[in-house]
């Protein structure tokens, strides 16, 4: 069921399967520490349900422990930011759900966060898990292991990937429709997330300047290549699965362009992205989890 | 007339307001320019800059000044928690929340450019609020500014803003709310955020702890202070005077201080917090705690 696209799989000895497997288990454990219920309860339920939905892939917070880890960054310092993009990623999946928005009654095949509790306890779920980001790194950053100014630029960077000139401005180009450009669309809605998670890793870890430009780089088009792959996997299995109970996305590559062109497409992100990586040669063995994401966003070899 | 508290005498209150109020509005016009997409910009703007009191931003930067800081330091902070304030009074408008028509006399966000935008615009907002902090503040060190992120994040979270707004929907059309239900509703979902705006004022500013602690009690009861004078003004003022619409906390059945105590007795309460949030001044130099204690009189005595 994977697009046939050719493999060049740099990643001969990582197994990025078991990586990925103990990583998830990690940041979960994190996750549901993070949002304990109390009172009101209702809300704190709403927030445990986006965040901590089975099956989550947990690839912004795993891009980002893997950023760091290619400059020499401890793990330690990773992990509260690396939440962090787990809680706004979900708060602005809320959002878009709403019947306002999107108006999707489900997500990742489950309903969505206002299905269940209502349009009035998503949005406030949603204003909440914002902050809960910004609070858990202050709050959970070992401060003896990274210098607080990092820490800073961390908060301001997340800050404007969510905000209107990042995620939110790539809902509402969505929403209006227009003569906007595919690419931007496609970038600010799903490449801003993969740009913000290699970013962050880097900016922790005290990657210069130049570096992190190439991990902005890289983070967008692995973020838009997972969402063009994931949209030819849709397209394809819906020939066997004729329900049509999801709208088409028309701001799409394949909803505009059709199957062959998106996979150009996602060959071209998919030499982009490797093509930064190689820029950071000098730690090669390091750099082998994002070769590997590179690949898996393609291939699926697995389910995680 | 409520009873006026002692004042400086030499301190012209209004003249304060109107000087500070006018810095915020040009430091809030500077901080949210209109950048693409235009609209959402637009939608920011049209509510943060749609007039206001500018109570919270003068409160923290008069906290700033009160522990020996500038108001350059506490500016973009005070700008931030405007920000936020409007943010939630964006989304508290909503169609599906309270579902207001009129905001400082003017129509809502989401009625001039629609639910979606409101939403998102919101959205940004709040997001906006953590990286002008994280970026614009200056003369202070990163550590402090991590403080106040932290602070802030806290108090518009699930412990603090949404936290009141929740149990304020849950409460409504209820017949058995007591006064400590309707406390933790006016202490998360006022007077947290005026908590937020005085000790971020008071960490920017360079407070010791025991200082900062100091000005928290003190914005925790003018926070309820200023809910119990709202509720009295809502069943005693047109909805012209209030620029509001009057008495919906009626029509809406919501429990008020007036509904279980009576009016009276609120008005007896409102001044018992105002005493205890000036004993909390007392052991600040007088002349730099004038403007706080004239604030907080002016919460006290405010007719809208």
């Amino acid at each position: 069921s994977s697009p046939s696209i050719s493999t060049r799989s740099t990643s001969v000895h990582f197994d990025l399967k078991t990586y990925w497997t103990i990583l998830i288990a990690e940041i979960n454990q994190k996750l549901d520490e993070a949002i304990p219920i109390q009172y009101p309860e209702r809300i704190y339920e709403a927030m445990r349900y986006s965040v901590l939905g089975e099956g989550a892939k947990r690839a912004p917070p795993i891009m980002c422990v893997a950023a760091c880890e290619l400059f020499g960054g401890n793990r330690l310092v990773a992990f509260p930011t690396a939440c962090a993009l787990e809680m706004v990623h979900a708060a602005s999946l809320i959002h878009d759900d709403l019947p306002c928005m999107d108006d999707d009654p489900s997500r990742r095949g489950k309903p969505s966060n206002h299905t269940i509790y209502g349009v009035d306890m998503a949005i406030l779920a949603g204003d909440a898990l914002f902050p809960l980001g910004f609070q858990h790194i202050v709050s959970h950053t070992p401060m003896d292991l990274v210098p607080e100014s990092r820490i800073l630029r961390v908060i301001a960077e997340i800050a404007r990937a969510v905000g209107s000139t990042g995620m939110a401005a790539g809902q509402f180009l969505d929403l209006e429709g227009g003569p906007n450009s595919v690419e931007f669309v496609q970038e600010k809605k799903f490449g801003e997330m993969g740009e913000l998670s290699a970013v962050c890793g880097g900016l922790l870890a005290g990657a210069e300047d130049d570096e992190v430009e190439r991990l902005r780089r890289y983070g967008r088009a692995v973020g838009v290549l997972y969402q063009v792959v994931d949209d030819i996997l849709e397209e394809k299995s819906k020939g066997k699965n004729e329900n049509g109970e999801r709208k088409k996305r028309d701001k799409s590559y394949v909803g505009l362009y059709g199957i062959e062109k998106a996979m150009e497409v996602a060959e071209e992100l998919r030499t982009k992205a490797k093509k930064e990586l190689d820029g950071f040669d000098k730690y090669s063995e390091a750099a082998i989890p994002l070769y590997s994401f590179v690949d898996y966003a393609v291939d699926r070899g697995f389910s995680v | 007339r409520e009873e006026q508290e002692e004042e400086r005498p030499n301190f012209d209150f209004k003249a304060y307001m109107v000087q500070r109020a006018n810095s915020v509005n040009k430091a809030l016009d500077d901080a949210v320019l209109l950048r693409h997409p235009q609209k959402i910009h637009e939608a920011m703007r049209y509510s943060l800059l749609a007039g206001g009191k500018r109570v919270r931003p003068v409160l923290c930067i008069a906290a700033c000044e009160l522990v020996g800081g500038q108001e350059s330091m506490a500016m973009p902070a005070a700008c931030a928690v405007e920000m936020i304030h409007t943010m939630s009074l964006i989304h508290d408008d909503l169609p599906c929340m309270d579902n207001d028509d009129l905001r400082r006399g003017k129509p809502t966000n989401h009625k001039v450019f629609g639910e979606d935008v409101a939403v998102l615009a919101g959205d940004a907002l709040l997001a906006f609020a953590f990286e002008h902090i994280a970026v614009s503040t200056v003369g202070v060190s990163a550590s402090r500014i991590i403080r106040a992120v932290g602070e802030l994040a806290k108090s518009i979270g699930s412990e603090g803003l949404v936290a009141g707004q929740v149990v304020d929907i849950n409460s409504e059309g209820l017949s058995d709310v007591g006064v400590e239900q309707l406390e933790f509703i006016h202490v998360h979902k006022t007077a947290a955020l005026l908590e937020g705006a005085v000790v971020l004022g008071a960490i920017l500013g360079g407070g010791s702890d025991i200082e900062v602690e100091k000005l928290r009690k003190f914005a925790r009861y003018i926070g309820l202070l200023f809910q119990v004078v709202d509720d009295i003004l809502d069943v005693t003022k047109s909805s012209q005077e209030l620029g509001k619409t009057a008495g919906k906390d009626l029509v809406a059945d919501k429990v008020t201080y007036p509904k279980l105590m009576g009016i009276e007795k609120s008005r007896e309460f409102a001044q018992k917090l105002n005493r205890d949030a000036q004993d909390q001044l007392s052991g600040f130099d007088p002349d730099k705690a004038a403007p706080l204690i004239a604030l907080a009189n002016y919460i006290a005595n405010r007719q809208n």
